[in-house]
């Protein structure tokens, strides 16, 4: 039985957005457990249809005290974090006014694009609609940073480090970097935290606090 | 440990000491059987199965605990459709040792045909139930499920929601409760076999045994309110965390009452609150369930109270539930406005021009993209095409549109027939190997002995592919992961009476594939029988995963530029995930990062554009 005694102590809240496959779940999990060895409380809610690949993702992770369930309301997400453009603008109505949006602007193509039923959006379109919520966005491809790190598959790590730069999250590098060491045991730790480390040191040099 | 529910009931499943799960797998319910099967071989005195179906689960699981072992059935919401004819009776027959039944039911479908609320399965079966709210209580309720269980000596109904599976939180771990070996049978059969002169009896007794559920529903602590305002509030399972959390965000004072225990609902507390206030909301996802049973002990007490809820339209009867939703019904009631102005966001989110969408589709490689691209050529489109449920039920998406018609598990053999019986239209159904297995064969044995002229593809890929990999009766592993003789479905259809029964490799040729859909096609227009053909390629996640494994040399597909004219029909009438159109060049390419290397693309190019090997 759970009974919650909590006055409005702020909830951090974040929507992590993508495609199936891209690591959205994986990076969730991940979050959710470095936030754990700091002791803080978590949840974690993975949004998502019947199949796991090519179709649309959203995880909601939310540390602190109040975070009872899963789910963010619209308008109440500190961090928005964006594997593709416009899954990022799918779910743009969660960013909290002035909320910070990190954004990886490589583009995935959806089917019904490449059967030409339907134009990508402009990615200055695409930027502007965002900046109708918020004008903190913070862009990069963040495909191109994993593969210099060694990998594709480090996207969401690229990703990770950019989120822990923002300091939006009360995790700190050092456990970010222990849940790596943790999460993937030989080869890909070594990869998976240079694409933590870039992605920080990305996010750092573009956002000041 | 920051658990998914799902994982923290397989946890539970140990710490209750249960002797056997049997399962057939369904989202949002399916990692609990995939934690349990990696367990299973590793466990003594544990017995793990992945039944053929969810009737057949309830009966291995319910004569388990007949026999005198703790036992649990997990099902999704439609699973217990297909269980509730045993599941009825095992309420009359009770049991010896602790049952749950857990069913997770799926508010805004993620992966549902419907969002049935299953509890009313404990309404008219006459059992207990418990809904969880979270990991955690997913967890510790499911111990408390298995001792009410025995006290009451009847099945316990465990109800969950998708957004309590498929969410992460912190739980802790308790100790494992020992299991026990093997158990003497001990005959009752007029406590067992409910032939009318024993149920007769037995449902009195089953009344009897919910007046003691009653008792402990009023006692037990799953039950309990905290909180103090003139405002109260009734919730159960997920939307309790809504309701805390809005409660929190207005900075609002109300007295909230929690009911872990649903059935049946504890009418001294409720009419005890009830009495403590003037106005009751009610919080709970899907029919108003507890919301009924509240009026219905307002009226039986004659306390005057408004109870609020679905049936005034302050709260939905569709979809899961945020806290945004009770925030505003609360803000109506209490006539004040919401700290967010939401309708201000929605306004905002109206203004983006639409996107394109972004669909779960069938995976690149998939060899059911194959199969339903010939069923397509062979029958240029025209045929009836039943579909039946996993992950080929995606081909109701252009290009492919191939699934006309589904209502359930295996209905798209019988329904086939009603169609075929009907129209004189060519009818071909689809069904995957697992789905064939779990309901399947009665509509092959109906479609044989009543000459039904339909035409039965049976899409072999190996697995339980939409639910996660799951073994099936056709791939010659167990839930205990032992390696057994598998079924051969073209067997066993030649063993119902089917005449016409063909194998074919999906990704071998697409000419020889096209060709095999029109022969059984009009081997079926000419005897007026059923035909089946089995399409066998495994799964493009196995394949992958296989290739990953080997370490062998890859031999890429790739798109000669030089041929392509960009007209585009790879994409618009095969539509592979992993091929996309370049609009500088204006050719297709093909994602090498995503490409599964089946090769069925080749065959779809009329100018012979697609190559293997080195560029």
């Amino acid at each position: 039985m759970i009974r919650i005694d909590c006055n409005a102590a702020p909830t951090v809240n974040m929507v992590l957005t993508g495609v199936g496959g891209q690591g959205v779940l994986t990076l969730a999990d991940m979050m959710a457990r470095a936030a754990m060895f700091d002791g803080h409380n978590v949840r974690v809610g993975e949004i998502h249809g019947m199949a796991q690949r090519g179709g649309h993702v959203t995880c909601t992770v939310r540390i602190g005290p109040c975070a009872t369930g899963p789910i963010v309301d619209p308008g109440t997400a500190q961090l928005i974090l964006g594997f593709e453009p416009i899954e990022t603008l799918r779910e743009i109505q969660f960013v909290v006014p002035e909320g910070l949006v990190i954004l990886n602007s490589h583009i995935q193509m959806p089917v019904a694009v490449s059967m030409g039923q339907i134009d990508y959006p402009k990615h200055e379109l695409v930027l502007a609609l965002i900046r109708k919520f918020t004008s903190k966005v913070l862009e990069f491809d963040a495909l191109d940073v994993a593969k210099t790190a060694g990998g594709a598959g480090s996207l969401n790590m690229v990703l990770f480090g950019a989120a822990i730069a923002s300091e939006i999250t009360p995790i700190s590098r050092s456990t970010a970097l222990r849940s790596i060491h943790e999460s993937f045991p030989g080869k890909f730790e070594e990869v998976n935290a240079r694409a933590f480390t870039i992605g920080y040191s990305i996010a750092k040099d573009k956002l000041s606090y | 440990m920051l658990l998914l529910a799902n994982e923290a009931i397989a946890r539970g499943v140990l710490e209750a000491g249960v002797r056997l799960v049997a399962l057939y797998p369904g989202t949002p319910s399916s990692e609990i059987g995939n934690n349990l099967t990696a367990m299973a071989p590793h466990l003594s005195n544990f017995y793990f199965e992945f039944s053929t179906n969810e009737k057949v689960a309830i009966e291995v699981a319910g004569a388990a605990a007949v026999a005198g072992v703790r036992s649990l059935m997990v099902c999704k919401g439609p699973g217990l459709n297909v269980a509730a004819d045993p599941f009825l009776s095992l309420a009359y027959v009770g049991v010896r040792a602790g049952m749950v039944v857990l069913v997770a039911d799926d508010p805004s479908m993620w992966s549902s045909q419907n969002e049935n609320d299953s509890r009313f399965y404990a309404l008219m079966a006459n059992t207990p139930m418990l809904e969880p709210s979270d990991s955690s209580e997913a967890k510790s309720m499911l111990l408390q499920a298995y001792d009410i269980s025995e006290q009451l000596e009847l099945p316990v109904m465990f109800r969950t929601t998708t957004r309590v599976n498929h969410s992460r939180s912190p739980v802790e771990l308790g100790s494992i409760r020992e299991r026990p070996d093997k158990v003497q049978f001990v005959k009752d059969p007029f406590r067992f076999v409910p032939i009318p002169s024993v149920a007769y009896k037995r449902h009195p007794w089953l009344l009897g045994q919910m007046e003691k559920a009653l008792k402990v529903s009023e006692s037990t602590p799953l039950n309990f309110s905290s909180g103090t305002g003139s405002l109260g509030i009734i919730t159960s399972g997920v939307a309790y965390n809504y309701a805390v959390e809005a409660l929190s965000r207005m900075n609002i004072e109300a007295e909230l009452l929690k009911l872990g225990l649903t059935n049946p609902v504890p009418e001294h507390m409720i009419s005890e609150f009830l009495k403590r206030h003037t106005t009751v909301v009610v919080v709970e996802e899907l029919e108003p369930f507890v919301e009924t049973q509240t009026r219905r002990i307002a009226q039986l007490k004659r306390i005057t109270v408004d109870i609020l809820g679905k049936d005034q339209g302050y709260f939905p009867r569709t979809y899961e539930y945020t806290p945004r939703i009770v925030i505003e019904a609360l803000s109506k009631i209490l006539n004040r406005k919401t700290s967010i102005d939401w309708e201000a966001i929605d306004a905002k989110v109206r203004e983006i021009p639409p996107l394109p969408p972004r669909p779960p589709l069938l995976c690149p490689g998939c060899p059911h993209r194959a199969t339903y691209y010939a069923i397509r050529a062979a029958t240029r489109g025209k045929a009836i095409y039943p579909s039946d449920i996993g992950c080929y039920t995606l081909s109701i998406a252009p290009p492919l549109e191939t699934a006309d018609i589904l209502f359930d598990m295996g209905s798209s053999i019988t329904t086939a027939c009603g169609i075929a019986q009907v129209t004189g239209q060519d009818v071909v159904a689809t069904i995957g190997d697992s789905t064939f297995f779990a309901s399947g064969l009665p509509g092959i044995v109906d479609a044989v002995y009543n000459k039904h002229p339909i035409c039965v593809v049976i899409l072999d890929n190996r697995t339980t592919a939409m639910t996660g990999q799951q073994p099936h009766p056709g791939t010659g592993l167990t839930g205990m992961q032992e390696k057994v003789t598998p079924l051969d479905i073209a067997d066993v259809c030649r063993g119902l009476g089917v005449q016409y029964v063909r194998i074919v490799r999906p990704f071998d040729s697409m000419v020889d594939l096209v060709a095999e859909v029109r022969q059984m096609v009009a081997w079926t227009r000419e005897r007026k029988q059923p035909s089946v053909l089995v399409s066998r390629e495994p799964c493009a996640i196995l394949t992958a995963a296989e290739r990953s494994r080997s370490e062998e040399p890859l031999q890429r597909y790739y798109v000669d530029t030089t041929e392509c004219n960009g007209c585009r029909r790879c994409l618009t009438r095969y539509s592979c995930p992993a091929m996309y159109f370049d609009p500088e060049s204006g050719r297709a390419l093909i994602d090498e990062t995503l490409c599964n290397m089946c090769g069925s693309c080749v065959a779809v190019c009329p100018q012979g554009a697609i190559r293997k090997g080195e560029r």
